[in-house]
């Protein structure tokens, strides 16, 4: 798996791409957590390129959603496919993230996602 | 078929390759396949988390059985014995990191079970049944 953290505007973009399981999942957390103690107002994983993720990268995601509460830093996903989306929304979890078809519009609509509550 | 592997996790991209490719010629859909893969891969996640407390230098097995009907995967380590009732997988409504990999077992496979009669670690097997006839589907 691949991360690839740059900055977009006043937020932050993470992508990831190849598979997402127990050996790479913690390079995923460490971008996440990094990311989300930083002070940037956002983070977006681009998930476009993730061609498999099993429940050590749903945790993380979750794990960064909860950080992001904690930092006040809105967090989302786009580009989510396949894979990907079929385990989140296995998991009922694809109505808890902040999901965006693609770059372009994660960029324009996570300015103004409401923090998530219930976690 | 019988694989045997360190318990790295490096190498479970190998039991997710050889269970799809298995899987596929048992005559699983592409998409079935995947599934499969993925329920043996959080199984081989567990032992190694769970068993082995990620140790990287003990070893699990694979076996995989093909039956004109099915197809079965027994996966066996040398940890602690493990107590059944305990393996349990958390409310969805639950959101929190973690406990998600039994309950995707649960979803892809058709029945999960421990021999306890084995001796020496576990042995799980996960079963998977092809496609009932089309006449014995739900409409709709």
């Amino acid at each position: 798996m691949k991360v690839l953290v740059r900055s977009v505007n006043n937020g932050t973009i993470i992508d990831c791409a190849g598979d997402v399981d127990l050996y790479s999942s913690p390079n995923l957390r460490e971008a996440l957590m990094k990311e989300m103690r930083s002070g940037t107002s956002s983070v977006l994983v681009n998930m476009s390129e993730v061609s498999y993720i099993d429940s050590s990268g749903i945790a993380t995601l979750v794990e960064g959603l909860q950080l992001s509460r904690q930092t006040q830093t809105r967090f989302g996903l786009f580009g989510l496919r396949g894979n990907a989306r079929s385990v989140l929304e296995l998991a009922r979890l694809h109505k808890v993230f902040a999901l965006f078809a693609d770059e372009q519009e994660a960029l324009e609509r996570i300015s103004s996602t409401e923090p998530f509550g219930g976690l | 078929m019988r694989i045997v592997i360190s318990s790295d996790p490096r190498l479970l991209q190998v039991l997710r390759a050889v269970v799809t490719c298995r899987a596929q010629q048992a005559g699983f859909a592409a998409s079935d396949a995947e599934g499969l893969a993925m329920a043996v891969d959080e199984a081989a996640s567990n032992i190694i988390r769970h068993a082995y407390g990620n140790r990287r230098d003990a070893t699990l097995a694979l076996e995989i059985r093909t039956y004109p009907d099915r197809i079965e995967f027994d996966l066996e380590d040398s940890g602690p014995k493990v107590q059944p009732e305990a393996v349990r997988s958390r409310a969805l409504e639950d959101v929190r990191p973690g406990g998600l990999g039994t309950f995707f077992i649960k979803c892809l496979m058709d029945a999960s079970s421990y021999d306890e009669s084995f001796c020496g670690g576990n042995r799980l097997r996960l079963v998977k049944y092809l496609s009932r006839k089309a006449g014995n589907e739900s409409p709709g």
